[in-house]
């Protein structure tokens, strides 16, 4: 049980595992905005179609690793740190998006591979998903970059021999 | 002010690491299809779809080079990270000149049901080395927090560490006085990061005053010469301990253990900071 959360945390990387896998999700998702638009103005017809698709599905399947690895990354966060209220409006967020998605995959099989532009209603759901997605990577992008989440996670004891090194008081260990 | 904006200041997020999200989910995405090709060669346009997510990751990796090479720059040159930083920059070039040659080299064979065997070399490298170097970028946020809380300090940060003595120096036989040699250049709200034979620490002006304190943060010892300045309160960029200049004490955690601090004082006109004699420890 602990080696599988270990796993899912990332320390057999020495690096936070979920920032890692939503790269997929989102760089495909948008990416995925911009074919249905390609397709829209004529450009690219069925093969943008389909490559919309295959974003769609791919942001999909890493969805299911990006998600758990959230989830654990944020239960570790103590629950009165402004950073835990972020980690959760990120992931309800996050969970909505992956719904339509989900949604709007499921609306394109039928005829993704005859059709030369995107029906209204799918397009809609890349629109509103991709919108809800960069808010939300938005918001995660915050919990690292001003609250600190994972940060210097695994390297205290590097940094701690650096600062030893330099003169420092320490806590203690 | 167009530095502050490439550093994603307005956004208070980096915007290097908000775009390399796209090179690096099109070249993964773009391999796919070139391998999905080899698999269904009855299933039309996988060459060309993967052309096309090779081409926005091109362009997507372009516009994310430039504020990745501002960040860079950012980086103080005697930081631990300078090293990995270089190696980062230096593999993302070449996957970007790597993609555009695959670009070249498949562009005029687009209706073949297959992808051949060149291109799909030059994606594998591609994602091979992308993939060490993406690693590379997120252990420089994950491990050394680059650009972590930059957002917040208003004034430039120190772009070397200024290594001094404290023999040689004027002393009272117990406090050696190192004149700092840089201060009186010190803007309000400026540090500079100085190693006295080995004692790391940050001289900050405030209020037309200088304080000195150890560099390290007491929790995760993130650089406190990059901090953000209000009032007497100095607070680090990675998780937001407080810490009062004129004591060193802890004013908010989550650090627990007060700073060792430094007397600053003026003789003969330089700036000096004091140190025990011999041994750089606190006054």
């Amino acid at each position: 049980m602990k080696w599988s959360l270990d796993l899912l945390k990332g320390k057999w990387l020495k690096h936070p595992l979920h920032p890692i896998v939503v790269h997929v999700p989102v760089a495909m998702w948008p990416s995925a905005l911009i074919f249905d638009l390609l397709s829209q103005w004529q450009i690219g017809g069925n093969a943008m179609v389909r490559l919309s698709f295959y974003a769609i599905i791919f942001g999909l399947v890493a969805s299911l690793l990006a998600v758990p690895t959230g989830v654990l990354d944020w239960s570790g966060i103590k629950k009165e740190k402004p950073a835990w209220k972020i980690g959760l409006y990120h992931m309800m967020l996050n969970l909505i998006a992956v719904l339509l998605f989900a949604i709007n995959f499921g609306l394109r099989m039928q005829d993704f591979r005859d059709a030369t532009t995107v029906a209204r209603i799918p397009l809609g759901l890349s629109f509103i998903g991709t919108a809800l997605l960069i808010g939300s990577a938005y918001l995660g992008g915050r919990m690292t970059y001003t609250y600190g989440i994972s940060v210097a996670r695994m390297s205290k004891a590097k940094w701690r021999k650096i600062a030893e090194a330099g003169g420092a008081n320490l806590p203690p260990e | 002010m167009l530095k502050d904006f490439l550093e994603g200041t307005p956004l208070r997020h980096p915007l290097h690491p908000m775009l390399v999200h796209f090179p690096i989910g099109l070249f993964l995405l773009s391999l796919l299809l070139d391998l999905a090709s080899l698999a269904f060669p009855s299933v039309p346009n996988l060459v060309r779809d993967s052309f096309y997510a090779m081409l926005l990751g091109v362009i997507t990796a372009l516009i994310a080079t430039v504020p990745g090479f501002v960040d860079y720059t950012d980086i103080r040159s005697d930081h631990p990270a300078k090293r990995t930083a270089t190696a980062h920059l230096t593999l993302n070039l070449i996957v970007v000149a790597l993609y555009g040659i695959n670009l070249g080299v498949r562009s005029s064979s687009l209706v073949d049901p297959k992808i051949s065997f060149g291109p799909l070399i030059l994606s594998f490298v591609g994602v091979a080395l992308l993939s060490l170097s993406g690693y590379l970028g997120g252990r420089l946020v994950y491990d050394d927090g680059i650009s972590v809380g930059r957002h917040k300090r208003r004034t430039p940060t120190p772009e070397s560490t200024l290594r001094l003595s404290a023999t040689n120096v004027a002393n009272d036989g117990d406090l050696a006085f190192v004149p700092i040699p840089e201060a009186d250049r010190l803007g309000e709200r400026e540090t500079l990061r100085v190693e006295i034979d080995g004692q790391v620490i940050t001289i900050a002006k405030i209020d037309q005053d200088f304080y000195a304190f150890q560099e390290f943060c007491t929790h995760r010892f993130g650089p406190l010469s990059e901090g953000d300045f209000q009032g007497f309160s100095v607070q680090c960029p990675w998780h937001k301990s407080c810490f009062d200049v004129r004591t060193g004490k802890v004013t908010q955690g989550p650090a627990k253990v007060d700073l060792k601090s430094f007397k600053v004082e003026t003789r003969d006109g330089k700036i000096c900071v004091c140190v025990q004699c011999g041994t750089g420890e606190s006054t």
